[in-house]
């Protein structure tokens, strides 16, 4: 058994956290029932690895037999290693609509097939309608590197695609293919990024609770209702209610999908009259203002209600969930953030 | 301990006994306690009224009254001095109530009479517009030409506002059988539509639309999911000169998408035998597996709901691994029932005539 498949083998075992271990190798169907019951799983994994490696140079584990199965545990269960970034399918055909898994799977295969020479593409459709795409790239005299591999998530009739750890180079292989087997025209970035493939999608998808104008917008209120402070509450009660209205309109309610960042790229011109050098510079003032939280829509949510940022919400932070990007760059040219990507 | 007594409040209010250069003031039940006191403080006494069980509590107090204890506020705190405050601004109000309150009461009635007139006048017009509706939804229904007679700028105005509250009328009701609803937001310059969907007489999602009025029509905010046609239906519906023709459109898609996806539940729910092979998230696409009892074949039954704007399908395709399967009578049967009722009802079917497990 060569190294990469040992490698492979060990890289995948150290991925999987010590308490799924046993329900992983469990859904393995290569190992028998009696080398399951072999594995000590009180053992350190280290030791786990070994006694796995060693089942597999008996029977001769091949990459391929390695590979498919566990794939879907790798990443499908732990979906939240690295980065995944959302791309947009442009001008769908006519026929876009009516695309099914089967066309989708034969057509994606045989056009990266085309385009590079050794590849291996695993794809498998997940029970809520997701088509996972897991691509191993290799060159005209290499194969396939199983330890950096790419991972494409689309739902079939929505123009979005997730895509995690893809190269530059990779990059314009995998939209043409993307693009012929789904029959659009172009894909271009969506501007959208975080760790949780799940957050990025909720927000794309629009699966999360928005908040819209009602002609009841306010629940009924208690009739016994404990108040710590009435003058605080005489005078506090009502711009409160309205901040936190318009905070929730901005964003949504309950649990919002989990962003970590949001990025402005500024390229406008300075405007402080009491700073002269800078003012009158002919080019654009370049600036990145980031902002990072474990939760960033909650975050601004929690600051437009609580009053830290003006309400109504500035359509610069309202438009992180509104367009879903979290990546704008900001031009003179009009109100508000306009994207030239 | 609480006295007993009626007016006690406790034995906040002093009482002062005869003035000499320094007076004690006997704390107590309001009550003054009898007796000129001398320089120095008495002894502490018990009250002798009956029920009352304050102690007698001498506290030096200076000749001015009204001089506010300006040099005691410091040694007493600023606590006391404004209770001293709030006692004195007490005083001076009953003083000047009595003056006061004529006026106050005199202006409470001028402003209660005009505010009278304003609820006449309301109620007139109130009545005079439920005339002008009977008047008016009486037309309606019979189809009359109205009469354009020369109308005062009064009943113009009034006639607008029959008309307006007709239509209110009719969208709420319009919203109550479940179609959608819209409120004007942002004072007129928008408008928000709910749409709702049902299926089978049962209330799914609601989905809601912002749109912006001013300057052209145009959608802001929505949470209609993605794989459906938004921008395409707005476009050819033309929702800029015909914003119902879209929303019907809008609503028919949105209703037929949200019968299949419970169509699908229900399938999944209620027919554990039968096996959902492939589906999407627009629900235009079910895949089925089917097996005969007895012979224990497999039939894969295929779904395309071409057109979107309805909850059965426009194409039914079977496939067997026996070849006549598909062409028996039965199953030519079976496969009209299935473009012909959804999917959940006609399996019940199929089920009852022995066709699958």
């Amino acid at each position: 058994m060569d190294n990469t498949v040992k490698r492979l083998l060990e890289r995948l075992v150290r991925r999987i956290p010590s308490r799924m271990l046993k329900t992983t190798l469990d859904k393995w169907s290569r190992l028998t029932a009696t080398q399951r019951q072999s594995i000590d799983y009180t053992e350190s994994k280290w030791a786990l690895t070994e006694k796995l490696l060693a089942i597999c140079e008996v029977f001769g584990c091949s990459l391929t037999v390695l590979v498919s199965p566990w794939f879907h545990t790798d990443v499908i269960e732990n979906p939240n290693l690295g980065m995944w970034h959302a791309f947009q399918l442009m001008d769908p055909q006519d026929d876009a609509h009516s695309v099914e898994l089967t066309q989708f799977k034969e057509q994606f295969k045989s056009h990266l097939s085309e385009l590079i020479r050794h590849v291996s593409i695993k794809i498998k459709k997940h029970t809520d309608e997701a088509v996972w795409i897991r691509i191993a790239w290799g060159d005209t005299f290499s194969r396939p590197n199983h330890l950096k591999p790419t991972y494409v998530v689309h739902y079939l009739q929505t123009p979005y695609v997730f895509l995690s750890s893809l190269t530059s180079k990779q990059k314009p292989l995998l939209s043409q293919a993307l693009v012929l087997s789904t029959r659009y025209q172009a894909i271009k970035d969506a501007n959208l990024s975080g760790r949780k493939l799940t957050a990025i999608r909720d927000l794309l998808m629009k699966q999360y609770l928005q908040v819209f104008p009602t002609k009841f917008p306010s629940p009924l209120a208690e009739r016994n209702r404990v108040v710590s402070n009435l003058h605080i509450e005489k005078e506090q009660a009502g711009s409160a209610a309205n901040r936190h209205q318009m905070a929730c309109e901005a964003f949504g309610d309950g649990l919002l999908p989990q962003l970590q960042s949001a990025v402005y790229k500024l390229e406008t011109k300075f405007r402080d009259h009491t700073n002269k050098t800078m003012t009158e510079r002919d080019e654009p003032f370049r600036c990145v203002v980031k902002f990072a939280s474990t939760n960033l829509l909650e975050s601004l949510r929690h600051s437009a209600s609580s009053g830290v940022a003006s309400t109504p919400v500035t359509p610069l932070l309202s438009s992180v969930p509104l367009k879903g990007k979290n990546y704008f760059v900001i031009t003179d040219n009009g109100p508000g953030p306009s994207s030239q990507k | 301990m609480v006295c007993e007594r009626k007016q006690c409040a406790s034995g906040d209010r002093t009482g002062t006994t005869a003035l000499s250069r320094v007076t004690f003031t006997g704390q107590h039940c309001g009550y003054p306690v009898g007796g000129v006191v001398t320089q120095q403080p008495p002894k502490s006494k018990t009250c002798k009224r009956s029920g009352c069980l304050h102690r007698i509590k001498y506290v030096q107090k200076n000749k001015e009254k009204d001089s506010g204890n300006m040099e005691g506020a410091p040694a007493k705190g600023v606590l006391s001095h404004l209770s001293l405050l709030e006692v004195k601004a007490r005083s001076r109000k009953t003083q000047l109530q009595q003056q006061s309150r004529v006026m106050e009461l005199k202006a409470k009635v001028e402003a209660l009479k005009t505010q009278r007139e304003q609820l006449k006048a309301q109620i007139q017009t109130h009545q005079d517009l439920q005339k002008l509706r009977l008047a008016m939804d009486k037309q309606c229904a019979d189809e009359e030409e109205e009469n354009m007679e020369e109308e005062s700028e009064n009943s113009k105005l009034l006639r607008l506002m029959a008309r307006h509250t007709q239509l209110k009328d009719l969208l709420h009701a319009h919203h109550l059988i479940g179609g959608y609803d819209i409120i004007k937001t942002r004072k007129g310059k928008g408008a928000c539509v709910s749409i709702a969907t049902a299926y089978e007489d049962v209330f799914l999602d609601t989905f809601n639309l912002e749109i912006d009025l001013k300057p052209t029509v145009k959608i802001s905010r929505h949470n209609i999911p993605p794989f459906i046609p938004l921008n395409n239906l707005a476009e050819q519906n033309n929702m800029q000169t015909d914003l119902r023709v879209f929303l019907d459109t809008l609503s028919k898609h949105l209703n037929a998408f949200a019968g299949r996806k419970q169509q699908l539940k229900l399938v999944k729910e209620k027919h554990k035998s039968v096996e959902v092979m492939e589906s999407n998230v627009l629900c235009s696409l079910l895949v089925l597996l089917f097996t005969v009892p007895r012979e224990k074949t497999a039939v894969l039954c295929t779904l395309d709901y071409t057109d979107h704007t309805r909850c059965l399908p426009t194409r039914v395709h079977l496939e067997s691994e026996d070849k006549q399967l598909p062409d028996s009578p039965q199953w030519k049967k079976n496969c009209t029932l299935l473009m012909e009722t959804p999917v959940h009802k006609a399996l019940i079917t199929m089920k009852k005539m022995g066709s699958i497990a």
